[in-house]
């Protein structure tokens, strides 16, 4: 995409030619800002901070030990779990919901205000309530996730039940598909892509909450990993845990991108 | 819209509304006091605590928090972005790493923020920032990729000079898409303040909610969370207005 409209550009103010060899090759270029990145981090660090703040050499040194920790591993696992259980009941919850209050007026009208004030809502902010609820324990942080995913799936379905074109529900009248797989085959087919909109959403606030939660509870995750490891001042072990949340976050993207062009050809919006 | 279906629409709504206090008042008389208190006494719970002053002084002191991390992130991403719509190489150079810090949950470097910097207002005006300042350069770096080259070979063709260029190609075009990012850093930036007062020294609306669910208050915790969604929703209706405002200006792209 950032390739070829080079030719009509003309080159800016203090373009160099270095930059501009380097222009010919944009991983190139990619990769040299990505090693001056790394190396103003690790420059600044060593010059300004204790011996103790995170730092690229360091994070290097420890990346593998903790990646192959089993401690490590179980909070990953924990955090990770809880997120994909926690979304997958959102995405039935908000799913149906989304679909009712999409196609019948009454329920749109019931419900408008409660699930638009709720998803602009920081879920942050209901977590105490949440702990009062269900206790210091992983459902607790299930109830979390759920409640942070839900409604943006519920608002981005609504609109996508909304949106579906007429002509497609007269044609399924004339033909008197039933009401079931006039839902089945034409509402939720047309209301994917808004869906996986509602998902990609959904899953970054979840796997936010996901960590919030482990901050307030204290229990094992990668949240939690994260907190143990900067209190006792051990910042290299703690950064490589935000590393894995990073990674999670852009492979979920990856995976949705890669479900919506194989699968979905008719979602391609941009 | 005819006045009777307009009518039936304000019915359903009020109906709504009421079902909803209803709910709420009446649920909590099917449970303990720790798990759900009346709408009336979170109602009182929120007027005591306006009447006291306590409300507005936590008020203010989250807005305060909140204004400065938004301000700055607004003054860095939004120039930083339109520089980076001009400088193509520096964008090629640097847009994967702000998608990629875009993508981090914020969050999980408050710990490191904490045992940095420790207690105190920067510290928290640093985690508003961070919440809302990649919003704004990713869209603005995304607005700038679709900036058409016919656009800035014209006006070169029309011998514009650099700040004509900037004031008549590249603000107006990448505004609308910064305000986009605005839109989206008005929201994170309020799940920034409220992290930012939980986890680092309690202050503002946030430290009200710690304090009703550490005392078992759940009225005043209840009315702390109403205040927090009451600013939610304003707060994103606002964005929306600002975005909308702006979005004539995208005339000709996809």
């Amino acid at each position: 995409m950032s390739g070829g409209q080079s030719i009509l550009e003309r080159p800016a103010a203090g373009f160099t030619l270095g930059a501009r060899r380097l222009l010919a090759s944009p991983l190139a270029l990619k990769a040299t800002a990505g090693i001056v990145l790394l190396g103003a981090w690790e420059g600044i660090v060593r010059a300004l901070a204790p011996a103790y703040v995170a730092k690229p050499t360091g994070i290097a040194r420890v990346f593998f030990t903790v990646i192959a920790n089993e401690q490590f591993l179980a909070a990953a696992g924990a955090t990770l779990g809880a997120v994909v259980k926690g979304l997958v009941i959102a995405i039935m919850l908000g799913t149906a919901i989304g679909l009712a209050m999409g196609r019948i007026t009454v329920v749109e009208r019931g419900l408008r205000y409660y699930v638009n004030s709720l998803f602009a809502t920081p879920m942050i902010a209901v977590l105490p309530l949440v702990t009062l609820w269900f206790g210091y324990n992983a459902d607790a942080r299930l109830a979390v996730i759920v409640f942070a995913a839900f409604f943006s799936i519920a608002v981005n379905t609504c609109d996508g039940a909304r949106s579906v074109p007429l002509e497609f529900l007269e044609v399924a009248r004339s033909f008197r598909a039933r009401p079931l797989s006039t839902l089945l085959d034409i509402v939720l087919p047309s209301s994917l892509p808004y869906l996986i909109a509602g998902m990609r959403l959904a899953a970054g606030r979840a796997l936010v909450a996901a960590v919030v939660a482990e901050f307030f509870i204290s229990i094992p995750g990668l949240g939690y990993y994260i907190l143990f490891n900067s209190r006792t001042f051990k910042h290299n072990e703690a950064f490589v845990a935000v590393i894995a949340l990073v990674a999670v976050g852009v492979s979920f993207e990856a995976m949705l991108n890669w479900v919506t062009r194989r699968y979905l050809p008719w979602a391609r919006r941009d | 819209m005819g006045s009777e279906a307009r009518w039936s629409r304000h019915v359903t709504v009020i109906v709504s509304l009421l079902a909803g206090a209803a709910v709420w008042e009446i649920a909590a008389y099917f449970t303990t006091r720790a798990f759900w208190a009346p709408l009336s006494e979170t109602v009182g719970s929120l007027a005591e605590s306006a009447r006291s002053g306590v409300l507005t002084r936590q008020a203010m002191s989250s807005f305060q928090l909140y204004l400065t991390g938004l301000a700055a992130a607004i003054l860095v991403g939004a120039p930083f972005g339109l520089l980076l719509a001009r400088v193509r190489w520096l964008r090629v150079a640097l847009e994967n790493y702000i998608m990629m810090l875009y993508a981090t949950p914020m969050v999980a470097l408050i710990p490191f923020i904490l045992s940095m910097m420790g207690y105190g207002f920067a510290p928290k005006a640093l985690v508003v920032f961070l919440f809302a300042v990649f919003p704004i350069l990713y869209n603005t770096v995304e607005g700038a990729r679709s900036i058409r080259p016919e656009l800035i070979e014209v006006a070169h063709a029309f011998r514009s000079r650099e700040w004509q260029l900037w004031r008549d190609v590249m603000i107006p075009y990448t505004l609308p898409f910064a305000m986009t990012g605005i839109r989206q850093a008005i929201a994170r930036g309020l799940v920034g303040m409220v992290a930012a007062e939980f986890f680092l020294s309690p202050s503002g609306l946030g430290q009200m909610i710690m304090m009703g669910s550490q005392n078992f208050d759940t009225a005043g915790l209840l009315a702390a969370i109403l205040v927090i969604v009451v600013l939610g929703v304003g707060l994103m209706d606002f964005g929306r207005h600002l975005e909308a405002r702006f979005a004539s200006w995208r005339g000709h792209d996809k």
